[in-house]
């Protein structure tokens, strides 16, 4: 700094106004203490904010996983429901037992059986009141040690599906590489031999994975029947009431017109129903059969420590993808707000380099 | 002063709060002439320093002492109720635009200060005359200065030279 700017300096500070005595006054009167009101600045709240929503996060999924690996390693998906949805009906009253056969651990949806291990080839299957109609849906993943064996064990699959009264739907053979090779075969059994079915299907080579799950369809059947006796009810009505000579004109396309409605909804209520049968009775079978390399076997069984920490983490996973689709609606937001910042930045160093 | 004895100008490293009375007892004046500065407006500045300490008061609750001075936060406080000021103005110049282009500012920067540096100081930008209040009058170092503005200490540094070397040049014409 030079000498000069050093007199123009001095001469500032010499010459700096002071606050006239009136502003004084009204500065430094005395005034009632605020009302206190409880709040965070930004930055501690921030301080605050982020790492109880982490804990919060991390304590769900450590709640997640505990409730999820629960005492027993076991449990089969069942769906129980009037409608084929996966909420049960109140009507069904299916019991929720198991056979007591061993009882593989749960991967995903349904039960995993590890490898190598021949006494879970006994298939653990949910019973199921023999009264109720239910619909069963099996998928079972098996490995075999080469492609001889696949074609081999393609074979004897449809085959066992044949000799149980169904049929194979289809079979999707493939080998694309040397030594590789899988099979994708969905078979249609009738529904008593469901569990024969998947039994001697056990038996064609090593169990990777098994899934299975059960859908009554009691409770939609006996919907589905009494909407078809009360149609039956209105058909036979309508049909009385037209056969009245002393009907007016008028009044009978009217009831022709109700009965024609009546015997379509009739229809298609007998067709739904067969469906309905139909599904009860027949189960499918996904099944896949392939090489070792072709199929990954399944992971170890883990313990309660490792169900646990699988699914927390798992959890975990899900919430970081909540979080990223939250940052993703709130960036545009963000952005925009930056934006403004910006320009109100730039306005204020506009407004004070105005001379 | 009841909390603490040494100067209000200097963040404490205790982190121990200063009475606001003793603050604003303080501070006044350094309020006062930056917005004196800032606005070329004493009577403009005499309102919005009123309004500053106002709004200091209410939110004296937030202020930490560990993280800058009472001047450097005041300061900061004191920019914000001129900005809004700055452009209050310009509204109200824009709707009288006629009248208000032929009103010459007539304030005084100083009490007794110069002419010819009252009129120097009247060329200057209020942004310029700004960071003369505070880094001259109010005598803020460079990191807090630039904080109050919000601006980098170099770009800090940068505007002072120059304003101080426009004032000068000034001088010099007058000398001559």
């Amino acid at each position: 700094m030079s000498a000069s700017e050093f007199t123009v300096e001095s001469m500032l500070r010499a010459h700096a106004p002071h606050a006239p005595e009136d502003l004084r006054a009204r500065v430094l009167a005395p005034r009632p203490a605020p009302v206190r009101r409880w709040s965070l600045p930004p930055r501690r709240l921030a301080l605050v904010a982020l790492p109880a929503a982490l804990g919060i996060a991390v304590t769900a999924a450590l709640v997640s996983g505990i409730v999820r690996s629960g005492n027993h390693p076991a449990a089969v998906q069942h769906t129980f429901g009037s409608a084929g949805s996966s909420v049960g009906s109140g009507a069904s009253t299916v019991p929720d037992t198991f056979s007591p056969h061993p009882v593989p651990s749960v991967t995903g949806r349904g039960i995993a059986v590890p490898q190598d291990n021949n006494a879970l080839k006994a298939v653990a299957t949910p019973s199921i009141a023999s009264s109720r109609l239910a619909h069963t849906d099996a998928s079972l993943q098996i490995r075999v040690g080469d492609t001889d064996a696949l074609s081999a064990a393609t074979t004897k699959a449809t085959r066992i599906a044949t000799s149980l009264g169904g049929y194979a739907k289809s079979v999707d053979y493939r080998t694309p590489r040397g030594g590789n090779g899988a099979a994708y075969i969905e078979l249609r059994v009738p529904a008593q031999n469901v569990k024969t079915a998947i039994s001697r299907l056990g038996g064609l080579g090593t169990i990777v994975s098994q899934e299975l799950s059960v859908t009554d369809l009691q409770g939609k059947l006996e919907t589905q029947s009494a909407q078809i006796a009360q149609l039956r009810r209105r058909v036979a009505a309508l049909r009385t009431a037209l056969a009245d000579p002393a009907l007016p004109d008028a009044q009978r396309v009217l009831l022709q017109i109700q009965l024609a409605e009546s015997k379509r909804a009739l229809a298609q209520r007998l067709s739904a129903r067969r469906g309905t049968v139909t599904s009860g009775a027949t189960a499918r079978i996904s099944l896949v059969i392939g090489t070792e390399k072709a199929i990954a076997p399944v992971a170890h069984h883990r313990g309660r420590l490792g169900r646990m920490l699988h699914s927390a983490v798992g959890f975990l996973a899900l919430e970081a993808m909540v979080a990223l689709y939250a940052l993703i609606v709130i960036s545009p937001l963000a952005l925009a707000a930056a934006l403004v910042w910006l320009w109100r930045r730039r306005s204020v160093e506009r407004l004070l380099h105005a001379s | 002063m009841n909390a603490v004895s040494t100067s209000l100008d200097t963040p404490s490293l205790l982190g121990a709060r200063p009475a606001f009375a003793d603050v604003a007892a303080e501070q006044l004046d350094a309020v006062f002439r930056y917005l004196v500065y800032l606005t070329g407006d004493r009577a403009a500045a005499e309102d919005l320093t009123a309004e500053t300490f106002e709004k200091a008061f209410r939110s004296w609750r937030r202020f930490d002492p560990r993280r800058g001075s009472p001047r450097t936060w005041l300061c900061k406080i004191a920019r914000s109720v001129a900005i809004d000021w700055f452009r209050a103005e310009t509204r109200r110049r824009r709707r009288e635009e006629t009248y208000s282009r032929d009103v010459p500012l007539v304030e005084e920067f100083g009490d007794g200060l110069p002419g010819p540096l009252q009129e120097a100081l009247r060329e200057l930008s209020p942004a310029e005359r700004e960071v003369v209040a505070l880094r001259v009058l109010l005598e803020l170092d460079g990191p807090s200065a630039a904080r109050v503005l919000g601006i980098s200490q170099t770009a800090c540094s940068t505007r002072l030279s120059r304003a101080l070397r426009r004032l000068e040049e000034r001088m010099d014409d007058v000398r001559e």
